[in-house]
């Protein structure tokens, strides 16, 4: 819980005000603590591409929006985060559990997790990489870049940091 | 009635709405018919008019509708479970349903064949689910304006059929922009 407890108050320290998920056992506790949340908004939502739909509504009325997902729901998304959030050059922060690193005990995982890195590469996202609780720290700064330069972002958290937790 | 001549039916209605229009000739017919700021025309990702709609309801106070079309609904569809799920009072999705891809060319989407958009959104927990023909959608969509309690699904049936137009010749981050403006939020244009 402390880890999961860190990441969601630098996410809002770096001015995330606007939360999705579509579910993973490694982000579970952090969508406990956004239920129980009452200063920001929060839904699980189906599918992450219709997530960065509802992202870009948001961005539109002024929130600082983040989608919680594993690494596959990049897959699901390219065509909506290129032709859309980075189209119109909306922020948008990517917190990704990084399903398929180290650790992982589904070996299935390590497809996705073998090309996850080179999409967000090929599609010019910025990466922080999340392996020891110390790189949670960069997280805020990293969330209010996204606002900056206008542009979707993505913090990836590796399976043994949040094995855990 | 075709999608030209509904969206011209509803010009006056929607006029100071807040307006997400689907991809390709909806938004370009738009566009012709009556070109505003806080029209937002999407110029990718088609699916997603129904979400970015909804995303934006969730966070201003006034009305958003979302204008999407058959084809692009049956592409996002899980989307319909959660506006039936999260939708706010301020939300009104409108559905122009010609049966066809029209801005493909006019191909059939299955609601020409078995599909019911209508059953599909109760069935996904969307209130306040209309069917209606295209001359009976502008009066169905100011109710629902009116309406501060309730969200919205309007399935407007209509005949397939496009009119010759241009695409869009406004940048994405001009809509953007002026969109925001519309609202408040940019105070630099």
């Amino acid at each position: 819980m402390k880890i999961s407890q860190k990441i969601i108050t630098n996410l809002k320290e770096g001015g995330a005000d606007f939360f999705l998920s579509v579910p993973c056992k490694l982000l579970a506790n952090m969508i406990t603590i956004l239920e129980n949340d009452k200063d920001i908004y929060y839904s699980a939502i189906p599918r992450e591409e219709e997530g960065m739909g509802i992202c870009a509504g948001a961005y539109l009325g002024n929130k600082l929006p983040c989608i919680m997902m594993q690494n596959t729901g990049i897959g699901n998304s390219v065509n909506s985060i290129v032709s859309l959030l980075q189209l119109y050059q909306m922020p948008v922060v990517f917190l990704i559990s990084y399903r398929g690193t180290p650790g992982e005990p589904v070996g299935a995982q390590g497809g996705m997790a073998s090309v996850t890195e080179d999409i967000l590469n090929t599609l010019r996202i910025p990466m922080l990489h999340c392996n020891t609780e110390d790189d949670l720290d960069k997280i805020t700064t990293f969330t209010n870049h996204a606002k900056v330069i206008e542009s979707p972002v993505a913090i990836l958290c590796n399976f043994n940091l949040m094995k855990d937790d | 009635m075709n999608r030209f001549e509904l969206l011209n039916l509803l010009k006056e209605t929607i006029q100071d709405e807040l307006v997400i229009c689907n991809i390709g000739l909806p938004s370009q017919e738009l566009y012709k018919i009556n070109d505003r700021p806080n029209y937002f025309y999407m110029l990718g990702s088609m699916g997603l008019a129904s979400s970015i709609g909804l995303g934006l309801s969730l966070t201003v106070d006034k009305n958003v509708i979302s204008i999407d079309g058959d084809g692009s609904v049956l592409m996002n569809m899980n989307t319909l479970a959660t506006i039936g799920n999260r939708a706010p009072s301020n939300y009104t999705l409108l559905i122009v349903d010609n049966g066809s891809y029209g801005s493909t060319g006019d191909q059939k989407t299955f609601t020409n064949e078995r599909t019911s958009l209508k059953e599909v959104a109760i069935g996904a927990g969307c209130k306040n689910v209309i069917e209606c023909s295209g001359e009976e959608t502008d009066g169905n969509l100011k109710k629902a304006l009116a309406d501060k309690d309730n969200s919205y699904v309007i399935i407007s049936k209509i005949q397939s059929g496009n009119v010759p137009i241009k695409p869009i010749p406004l940048n994405a981050v001009t809509i953007r922009d002026r969109f925001r403006k519309s609202i408040g939020l940019v105070s630099y244009l």
